[in-house]
């Protein structure tokens, strides 16, 4: 298990990006790597020496799963991204998915993904992380309006009373069996932990009037799937690493923790220092810097990644909860911002 | 009939689209704000004040949102409620016997996919008076060049989750303003702050719905 590691890294005031998506672009065939499972793997192991850091962390690409999934229903690659299931796959077609999920040969992008884990598996010193969305994250991406089933539903409207809500249901179940068949595959392939993001398990898509007033919607879209994913980690000795940057209330939070991940990666609208008390005392804390504006020099100047670094690290010490120092989601690539954007990694990576 | 345009103001806030819909649970099986609309279009009630309705059903959920008291659940249930009723006002518009206070042009900018925000957006402005040419996602920035000639005088609205796309949002704006120097362009989304649409060239920011909202209306009102 990551957990000790972690715990360790975390007391050593360890700080680290998820950016390999930076270190990725620095090489000038950067889409030809993405399909490449030794040369991606060798870019992670770049990005963790860049970063000074044990923590292979990959890629995030949170649309590969469902690309995966849709590949099994017949879309064709160059619709994915635009498609939306116009109602739900009945039955049959969900138990055959589930069924047949891990059998689909994997597409390229997700076969270099898992080359490369196996790449990494094979570096000493490194910890192999794996990575993929969380099944309601990647339900709102196979519905056009995925927020007004939620509520639907949050409001105690059944599946059989709304078509909305059937849809819904209907791809969380296809979203599960997507992602636990993607975390089997990075577990064979030599992941000692999963990164598992769910930016979507937020107060946009889920009401916190509703959540006050008692609805167990967040429980059965978000929680129950995690649940599933975070009990096939421990079967097989792997650690959860839980990562949502959305906005979420104090329950959420709780929810969150009640998975017992060995990492917890929250956006920057949180105060990590307070929400310690939420938190399993054995859940390192991670992030949470604004890496989402650090293209802007106007919002985002160096001298304020370097106060806010000072700041989060101070607080977090006071507090005594274990904590890592990163970003608050995948720092990406963006070639008009980039040498401020490097900068600015380099900047959090510095300590006082 | 004041009855009627309150009641279509209230199922607008409470999101109750019509008798078929079964929200909100406590109005189930009651009718909405389709059916009142129609009722009220029969009755004799002016376009005018079943428009009024709309704004003050969309503002009241919309200062319940400003106060934390409605979150964007709610939000989007009152303005389905709201389009129902538009939909019962368009031919009205189509005569030009309801003018909208302006045209909004709203898209999410080229290289993003992502349509959420837009789309509160677009059915929260249409709900304050505004007519709203939406051109969807992944919109390239001569698509909005030929929509604004198109459409002299509008305002446009540019959206975008991704950090990756703000390069295409400043080179969108870039491109607008050199074309149409006093076209006003307004931005938002996940990567934007105030200072970030400032430096693009922007001549606002929301950071919600509702905030769109009132920009256009201090534009409406000077204007």
């Amino acid at each position: 298990m990551l957990r000790r590691q972690l715990l360790d890294l975390a007391s050593q005031g360890h700080r680290v990006p998820i950016g390999a998506d930076l270190i990725l672009h620095q090489h000038a065939d950067a889409e030809a790597t993405l399909r490449d499972g030794a040369r991606l793997g060798a870019v992670v192991v770049e990005t963790a020496a860049r970063f000074r850091t044990p923590l292979a962390f990959p890629i995030m690409d949170l649309r590969l799963e469902k690309a995966e999934l849709l590949r099994f229903f017949g879309v064709p690659a160059g619709e994915v991204e635009k498609f939306h299931f116009a109602a739900a796959p009945t039955a049959e077609q969900r138990h055959e998915y589930a069924r047949r999920a891990r059998e689909v040969e994997p597409s390229e992008r997700v076969a270099a993904n898992l080359g490369a884990l196996r790449h990494v598996a094979q570096q000493p010193g490194l910890l192999p992380v794996g990575m993929c969305i969380g099944p309601f994250s990647l339900t709102t991406k196979l519905m056009a309006d995925p927020i007004t089933p939620v509520c639907m539903a949050g409001a105690g409207i059944g599946a059989e009373d709304d078509a909305g809500v059937a849809l819904l249901e209907a791809c969380l179940e296809l979203s599960l069996a997507c992602v636990l068949a993607q975390v089997e595959r990075a577990l064979d392939a030599g992941a000692r932990a999963v990164f598992v993001a769910e930016p979507a398990a937020n107060q946009v898509y889920f009401s916190p009037l509703q959540l006050a007033g008692g609805s167990d919607i967040f429980e059965r879209c978000v929680m129950a799937p995690n649940r599933r994913i975070a009990e096939l980690l421990a079967s097989r000795d792997a650690d959860l690493l839980f990562h949502c940057c959305g906005e979420i209330t104090d329950s959420m939070l709780e929810a969150f923790g009640s998975l017992r991940p060995s990492l917890l990666s929250l956006g920057c609208s949180r105060r990590l220092w307070e929400d310690a008390v939420r938190v399993p005392k054995d859940t390192v804390l991670y992030g949470n810097l604004p890496s989402k504006l650090f293209y802007s020099d106007e919002t985002m100047p160096l001298s304020r990644v370097t106060e806010q670094s000072a700041d989060l690290a101070a607080r977090m010490a006071a507090c005594g909860h274990p904590f890592i120092l990163g970003t608050e989601c995948d720092t990406l690539h963006v070639p008009e911002y980039a040498a401020t954007i490097r900068a600015k990694v380099d900047c959090l990576l510095a300590r006082a | 009939m004041n009855e009627l345009v309150d009641k279509i103001a209230l199922c607008i806030e409470r999101g109750k689209v019509n008798l078929a819909s079964p929200y909100p649970k406590d109005m189930k099986g009651q009718e909405g704000a389709d059916e009142f609309a129609k009722q009220a279009l029969a009755a004799g009630v002016g376009p005018d004040a079943i428009l009024g309705a709309c704004n003050d059903g969309m503002q009241r959920i919309g200062a319940k949102f400003g106060r934390g008291e409605a979150f964007v659940p709610e939000l989007l249930m009152a303005a389905k409620a709201m389009n129902a009723v538009m939909a019962h006002l368009k031919p009205f518009f189509q005569a030009g016997t309801v003018k909208p206070k302006g045209k909004f042009v709203l898209g999410t900018v080229a290289g993003d996919l992502h349509d959420i925000g837009k789309n509160l957006v677009s059915m929260v402005v249409a709900g304050n008076g505004w007519e709203v040419l939406d051109l969807g996602v992944d919109v390239k920035p001569a698509k909005f060049v030929d929509t604004v000639r198109a459409n002299p005088g509008c305002v446009v609205g540019l959206s975008a989750l991704l950090t990756t796309t703000m390069g295409n949002m400043a080179a969108t704006v870039k491109e607008l303003k050199a074309q149409f120097p006093n076209t006003v362009v307004i931005v938002g989304g996940a990567p934007l702050s105030a200072e970030a649409a400032a430096q693009m060239g922007a001549d606002g920011y929301a950071h919600d719905p509702q905030a769109a909202a009132a920009f256009l209306g201090k534009f409406a009102a000077a204007a």
